[in-house]
């Protein structure tokens, strides 16, 4: 023990304390009452699978019904607007089902109160050729995963006042060929979540699958964020699936003049 | 995380001062004249701010009331170089202090001194302050900063008209939407602050234009 100057008392590290680490590990060790309330919770974890329109149900072997060469999934506002303004603007796309889950680490209570931003995934799939979408890997299948991170996460010896946010990385599976629109991820830099989750699901059953991680100094929806993932539209997925560059540029900029949230404590 | 604030580019020319401002839409319902970015401390000095509003405010009186209490002692006007660091040393004190925490903003602040000179500085939380010839803070600042550095000549800057051509070209590297999204702000010597509305810009941004088109059509017949 120790007293600070201003007459607190602290616990100082003990080098030969085995007293205080028993004291500590008596604490840590779950009750029988703690590991019941895990088990309750998590019997309460769902996916829902429906149909929004028709807010039916949705059995994931229809969804199987649907085989695909292409899968593209956005993850994040900035993805998302860029797939929805570049991508989704060419063509008819119809909406095909939609996902929601819920587990002990959501805010509210079940699904029914999850808000679109929270857990929520809706499926399309291109009506002129159905074979973009599916949840069955099949062999020939390119997955394309877009997603957002802060640049604060990006990990570099360089100094970050010598970043020009935002910037595209990459990571791919091995069985992926074609070379990226931008540098690989370095070292030490990892993904997390949905992404990661994704990714290593192609990299386990070898389906070619790309992650493009935009690192951004803003996560809300911005036009310059979106405007970084514009080099993927190269890319063997996303060519054919994009027409009109210029009409998707307006449509973006619309879709930022609808969604800006004005905050009046910043200027 | 604070979020980005939008841009904001100072420029000191030979005969004036130039102050543009990333313009964000306001909200339908809200009255837009007070959202201002840029302030005039006194009739010889401004200031564009990038942070928490409400640390700006508080910051901006403390600033006029020491304008007007310095020509009251000393009977001159402050000099730009005397507010910014009484500006400065007053946020350097928010870091220092229990109980308190930094001031959330940076500015540009611009004006003329006495001798007719013509100044820029910027501060930020930490309470440091430094002259430039021409700097840009918010948002893209890094990029708006290596055009102006390309940009920045002394031509460039002997003229007002082209003084203020280039504050506007630096915003537009960035902004997307056009004139409509920038707020512009001059002192020249011995006048007082002049905000520029929004017909002004659309006049400059549109001659930008123009002369973009023509340099381009001039390569082109280069190439040719």
């Amino acid at each position: 023990m120790a007293a600070t100057f201003f007459g607190e008392v602290v616990r100082t590290p003990c080098r030969a304390g085995t007293e205080d680490e028993e004291e500590e590990e008596e604490g840590r060790r779950e009750t029988p009452e703690d590991r019941e309330v895990r088990r309750q919770l998590a019997r309460k974890r769902e996916v829902r699978l429906f149909r929004r329109q028709t807010k039916t149900m949705l059995e994931v072997s229809l969804l199987e019904k649907h085989p695909c060469s292409k899968f593209i999934i956005a993850i994040g506002n900035n993805a998302v607007a860029f797939l929805s303004s570049f991508v989704m603007n060419s063509g008819t796309w119809e909406e095909v089902g939609c996902a929601k889950l819920w587990n002990e680490w959501c805010r509210t209570t079940d699904t029914a109160h999850l808000s679109p931003t929270e857990a929520f995934c809706v499926f399309y799939h291109l009506k002129s050729n159905p074979s973009v979408f599916g949840s069955c890997p099949r062999r020939n299948m390119q997955v394309t995963i877009l997603t957002c991170r802060h640049v604060t996460d990006y990990k570099t010896s360089e100094s970050t006042s010598s970043l020009h946010t935002p910037f595209l990385k990459a990571l791919k599976t091995q069985n992926f060929k074609e070379p990226p629109f931008c540098s690989l991820l370095e070292q030490p830099n990892i993904v997390h979540d949905l992404p990661a989750a994704v990714l290593s699901y192609c990299q386990v059953w070898r389906i070619p699958a790309i992650l493009y991680l935009c690192y951004t100094d803003v996560m809300k929806l911005d036009l310059i964020t979106v405007e970084a993932f514009k080099p993927v539209l190269s890319s063997r997925s996303l060519k054919c699936l994009v027409k009109n560059i210029p009409q998707s540029t307006e449509i973006l900029k619309k879709l930022m003049t609808t969604n800006e949230i004005q905050s009046n404590i910043y200027t | 995380m604070l979020p980005p604030s939008p841009l904001r580019v100072g420029i000191r020319g030979t005969n004036i001062v130039v102050l543009g401002v990333e313009k964000k839409s306001v909200a339908k319902l809200q009255d837009e004249r007070t959202v201002r970015k840029i302030c005039a401390l006194d009739d010889h000095v401004c200031m564009a701010f990038a942070g928490l509003t409400a640390d700006a405010r508080v910051v901006i009186n403390k600033a006029r009331v020491e304008c007007q209490s310095h020509k009251l002692t000393v009977e001159d006007p402050v000099t730009v170089e005397y507010i910014t660091r009484f500006i400065a040393t007053l946020k350097q004190k928010y870091t220092q202090s229990n109980g308190r925490r930094p001031f959330g903003i940076s500015a540009l602040i611009v004006g003329f001194d006495d001798d007719g000179i013509p100044r820029l500085y910027q501060t930020d939380p930490s309470g440091t302050y430094h002259a430039w010839k021409a700097n840009a803070i918010g948002r893209s600042a890094k990029t708006v900063r290596e055009f102006l550095e390309k940009n920045y000549t002394e031509d460039a800057i002997a003229h007002d008209n082209e003084a203020i051509k280039l504050a506007i070209r630096a915003l537009l590297e960035v902004v997307q939407s056009g004139g409509k999204n920038i707020e512009l702000a001059i002192i020249r010597r011995n006048q007082p602050l002049k905000m520029f509305s929004a017909k002004e810009i659309e006049l400059q941004v549109n001659e930008i234009e123009k002369e973009k088109e023509e340099a381009e059509k001039k390569k082109s017949k280069k190439t040719t």
